[in-house]
């Protein structure tokens, strides 16, 4: 289960990308208004610093990269520095490719894995679509110098209560989601904060993934 | 003095002694029953027992855990997919409370910390239970290089952001439990075996272990009214739309079952004595002789009941089932001498006399009638089933015995004061018939062997075909609960077909640990060529005591103390926290503490916890008897012909391991030869032992021919009747056929007989073809009654007897008769019949 958290964690970090808050302290008609504004004007890639508390380690992971975006679930993730990583979803399939190590975990989407309840749900978040029933939201609005809005996202559903607690969004005046905090069932916390959003168009070929001649690919989840 | 004046006499003249004898039979009969009668519900002793394939599914049932399981569902409407996630785990907790319930799964176990907990515990175990060059690679691992290498790779890939690691260092911190645990989980993927959520997620599936002392039907049925009480309450709570919960499991089925029997029984003889009772009151409209028929037919049903009891000691609750096949069988006799008496008082003579002319003439005919059919019914004890085994002989008794009451106590019930019948239209139009036929027999015999043939054609031609149905739904009965909620569950369920069971029973573990070990070994490589699709063995949960003492004696050769500083120092380097990996200091200190000779080898059954979900697991593959064992086989195809059967149990043995194959598909596949041989080989036996009779009984060739044309027509057009009307045959009414012989050839004894006698043919002949056609419509309502019944192999056995003895006694009335006036003509109105 740890693993199949870890992957969440990435993806779902990555709703910070489109989440974008209304004024607070908002009522659901007005989450409602938001959140359609924010389908209308999601962006599509950032870079992103991250850092992760786990128990295993004693003190914090910290890494950072860049992130793109394309609805419903399709996104990319890479990870600079001296242990890089890549994280490629085409919707159907998600890899974690591991240059250092010359090796890639495929994990199969849409297969009844273990993955595909939350990913699922994970992925309406992404899009924002139905995420009024698949999290509880709460919204408060930030007064200046850091105006914005903090929205608490609490899962509703088991399966994903079992892969993380509460994700809270911080959102810009510009309704640019900055930083994120992902806390777990476990005690671990992931902490993320973004920056040079865009809405530029990404090539579809983004959201490919060749393993390189020599890869060492497994799959843990099974094929 | 003749027998039938005897009775005659007897009957008449001391009635108080008969009476007394009667009552004195029928208080020791039920004096008998009560004290000692045992019924058995055992719904496996329908089929022959000597199939080692039949054995082992009885041995699945009664030894092993899943007896006690029941499976629940709850089903949801797709809006409300959500809220049955949520709700399924209050659904669980409420399950976990039922003082009937010992446990529960409501998932993978490796979903839950407690189930990877219980993993860990039994991982040292299994440790020492690998293959030793398994076990001296996996014991590598502690070498102070390996650890430094393993722990500094792993820290790099979650700094990449990898979840594997992660996962495995929480779960196996030393990388000891992973290779341990290897060779269980392999074939253990439960929640891939055994999905408990459907892919619409609108079913979730639980699986509970209830704690009922005995798996008996009435403790099933017992256990059975408390889940329907918890089933009753527990959607309380659920706040979405239309939410089912479904139950089936072994319990759920043998309850139902054994209530569907209660009212197979009673519903049959009701509707079997209400049929009866009316046409014998149709033929004869007289109230005393009915109620003296039912008399009789009860007496003879105790004494056939009492004697069988005393014979085998306990009867199948599917063989009780008799009693209706008895009444629609012995009231023919009741019919016969009733007929013949009061032909007989018609013809001026008084009561005693009657009566001894009564018997004197029909008693041969029901004699041999008895026998034919006694014979017929005799013949299922060579069908191997204890159920059907004891039918025929409860039906051998009771027809003997009911014949025997039919020629004497009957008679008590009739008055001497004689009342004729105003006007008989039956005896007038079978009169008129008979007349009619009897002068000019082509122009009948033409038309019914033209039609008769066509259906013999019809029945006889592989087009179109008779279907045989081999499927477990053939014998299960209609409508219930339990089959419902499987069908339902299997339908949302992308579950695949039903495994073969391999059963081993061993001597001793280091026998049961080799006989797995090998079949494991030659199931991988059928598995490889293409030859099955998938198995799964308890081989990793076998214990080898040889191994395990060799690879304990190896633990003595490893520096615990160098690896315990190695692990430290590597964990401070790489910066990981010490107190997450206290798991491996203690998985450290427990194999030093094994390292010690003197230290008892452990065992993975005393370790994992009683409450533990992978005891699901482990209840598959060991009974109660912890070296009685079952692996399972996924073939390729579902398993439906005994040619895939065969090559199954070719493929899957291997040389001096014994194994028993079953499961109900594989069974049902197993039996069809034999089910087969009951319909053909002793079906003929039956049809020889017929005609050879026959041809001692009537030593005339032309009619002896005529009698054989007739069975062949009679069967001839059952089958054809089955086939238009789309009756498929199944294990059990194939079993029919020897009965429709065994019955359907007394009709033509009764005609023939008579019909070589007689010089006074209307008096005689259409005297005995009224009481045929009463006895035939009779037989036919006593065996269409079984159509009544909830359970298919009784519905299916009477419906195809029914037919049978239809066209028996159609042929019989339209082709005998004008046949035999058409080879040997006899005069109307001649002398009177010979006496005897």
């Amino acid at each position: 289960m740890e693993r199949i958290r870890r992957i969440l964690l990435m993806v779902a970090g990555l709703i910070s990308l489109t989440s974008f808050a209304t004024p607070a302290p908002l009522p659901d008609s007005e989450v409602k208004n938001l959140l359609a504004r924010i389908r209308e004007n999601r962006i599509t890639q950032a870079d992103f610093q991250e850092q992760r508390v786990i128990r295993l380690m004693k003190k914090p992971l910290v890494n950072s990269g860049r992130v793109w975006f394309q609805p419903p679930n399709k996104f990319r993730r890479e990870v600079k520095g001296n242990s890089p990583s890549l994280t490629v979803s085409d919707g159907q399939q998600l890899w974690i490719y591991y240059p250092n190590f010359k090796s890639a975990e495929r994990y199969p989407l849409g297969k009844r894995s273990p993955l595909d309840s939350t990913v699922a749900a994970i992925n309406s978040a992404l899009n924002l679509e139905n995420i009024e029933n698949t999290f509880q939201i709460t919204a408060t609005k930030i007064d200046p110098p850091q105006a914005g809005y903090e929205l608490a996202l609490i899962p509703r559903t088991a399966s994903m209560k079992r892969v993380f607690q509460k994700l809270e969004l911080h959102i810009n005046d510009q309704l640019r989601a900055e930083r994120t905090e992902m806390l777990l069932p476990n005690g671990d916390r992931i902490v993320t904060t973004y920056s040079n959003q865009t809405r530029a168009p990404v090539p579809p070929s983004t959201f490919e993934f060749k393993p390189p001649p020599g890869t060492d690919i497994t799959t843990p989840l099974g094929q | 003095m003749r027998i039938s004046d005897f009775i005659a006499r007897t009957i008449t003249q001391r009635r108080g002694l008969v009476w007394c004898g009667v009552i004195a039979l029928a208080v020791a009969c039920i004096a008998i029953l009560i004290t000692s009668l045992q019924l058995d519900s055992e719904i496996f002793n329908i089929l022959p027992g000597r199939f080692s394939s039949v054995q082992g599914l009885k041995i699945y049932d009664r030894d092993f855990e899943q007896t006690r399981e029941l499976t629940f569902a709850l089903l949801c409407d797709p809006q409300d997919v959500d809220k049955l996630e949520d709700f399924s785990q209050a659904f669980a907790e409420k399950l976990r409370k039922q003082p009937w319930c010992t446990r529960v799964l409501a998932g993978s176990p490796m979903a839950t910390p407690d189930g990877i907990r219980d993993l860990q515990s039994i991982a040292v175990p299994l440790l020492l239970n690998l293959e030793p060059s398994v076990f001296d690679e996996t014991m590598s691992i502690l070498r102070p290089e390996k650890i430094r290498d393993r722990l500094g790779r792993l820290r790099q890939q979650i700094e990449a952001g990898s979840p594997r690691p992660e996962f495995e260092l929480s779960f196996d911190p030393l990388g000891l439990i992973a290779p341990a645990l290897k060779p269980f989980a392999e074939n253990n993927a439960i929640e891939q075996e055994q999905p408990l959520t459907s892919p619409d997620r609108t079913m979730r599936v639980f699986l509970a272990v209830t704690n009922q002392p005995s798996i008996s039907a009435f403790e099933c049925q017992r256990l059975m009214r408390r889940v329907n009480e918890f089933r009753a309450a527990a959607s309380e709570g659920w706040d979405g739309g239309r939410l089912q919960l479904l139950v089936t499991g072994r319990s759920a089925f043998v309850s139902e079952i054994s209530l569907s029997m209660r009212y197979d029984v009673v519903a049959t003889l009701l509707g079997s004595v209400l049929l009866v009772g009316t046409i014998f009151f149709i033929g004869f409209r007289r109230w005393l002789p009915l109620l003296g028929m039912a008399v009789c037919l009860l007496l003879s049903c105790l004494v056939a009941l009492t004697l069988a009891q005393l014979l085998f000691g306990r009867l199948s609750m599917i063989s009780v089932a008799f009693c209706a096949i008895l009444v629609g069988l012995g009231v023919d006799f009741a019919i016969l001498t009733m007929g013949r008496y009061h032909q007989a008082r018609a013809d001026g003579e008084p009561h005693q006399q009657a009566i001894a002319t009564s018997v004197a003439n029909l008693g041969r005919a029901i004699f041999f009638g008895a026998l034919t059919t006694a014979v017929g019914f005799l013949a299922l004890v060579l069908s191997g089933s204890m159920s059907f085994s004891q039918l025929g002989v409860l039906i051998a008794i009771g027809i003997f015995v009911a014949g025997l009451f039919m020629c004497s106590i009957l008679f008590l019930f009739i008055r001497e004061r004689h009342r004729s019948v105003r006007h008989d239209w039956l005896f007038e139009i079978v009169k008129k018939y008979v007349r009619w036929t009897v002068r000019r027999p082509l122009g009948m015999l033409v038309f019914s062997t033209a039609f008769l043939l066509l259906l013999t054609v019809v029945g006889f031609s592989p087009i179109p075909p008779l279907q045989f149905e081999a499927s477990t739904r053939s014998l299960q009965p209609k409508n219930i609960r339990a089959s419902n909620a499987l069908q339902e569950i299997m339908r949302r369920m992308p579950v695949r077909w039903e495994p073969v069971l391999a059963i081993v029973h061993a001597t001793n573990p280091q026998k049961l640990h080799d006989d797995w070990q090998r079949l494991a070994a030659h199931w991988m490589d059928l598995q490889g060529a293409g030859k099955i699709k998938s198995f799964s063995t308890p081989t990793a949960l076998c214990p080898s005591p040889n191994w395990m003492q060799r690879n304990r004696e190896q633990l003595g050769a490893i520096n615990f103390r160098a690896t315990r500083e190695t692990l430290v120092q590597t964990l401070d380097a790489e910066g990981f926290s010490p107190e997450a990996f206290a798991p491996a200091f203690t998985l450290l200190d427990d194999l030093q503490r094994l390292a010690d000779p003197n230290e008892p080898l452990p065992s993975w059954r005393a370790q994992l916890p009683k409450s533990s979900s992978w005891w699901f697991l482990v209840d598959r593959y060991f009974a109660q008897d912890p070296l009685l064992t079952t692996g399972f086989v996924t073939t390729n195809q579902p398993v439906s012909t005994h040619a895939q059967s065969k090559e199954l149990r070719r493929n899957l043995s291997v040389p001096g391991v014994p194994i028993i194959l079953s499961g109900w598909s594989y069974v049902l596949a197993d039996l069809l030869p034999w089910s087969h041989r009951q319909l053909l080989i002793i079906s003929a036996l039956m049809a020889i032992f017929d005609l050879s009779l026959l041809a001692i009984l009537y030593r005339d060739l032309r009619l002896w021919l005529i009698q054989v044309v007739t069975l062949a027509f009679g069967i001839g057009a059952m089958i054809a009747s089955m086939k238009l009307l789309r009756i498929n045959l199944n294990l059990l009414n194939v079993l029919s056929f020897r009965l429709v012989l065994a019955i359907g050839v007394d009709y033509g004894i009764y005609t023939v007989l008579v019909w070589q006698k007689t010089h006074d043919v209307e008096h005689d002949v259409a005297g005995v073809m009224k009481p045929v056609l009463l006895a035939g419509l009779t037989a036919v309502s006593g065996f269409g009654s079984l159509a009544l019944a909830r359970n298919p192999s009784l519905t299916g056995l009477g419906t195809a007897c029914a037919l049978g003895i239809f066209w028996s006694l159609v042929a019989t009335i339209f082709f005998t008769l004008p046949a035999m006036a058409a080879a040997e003509p006899k005069p109307w109105n001649a002398n009177k019949i010979d006496k005897d």
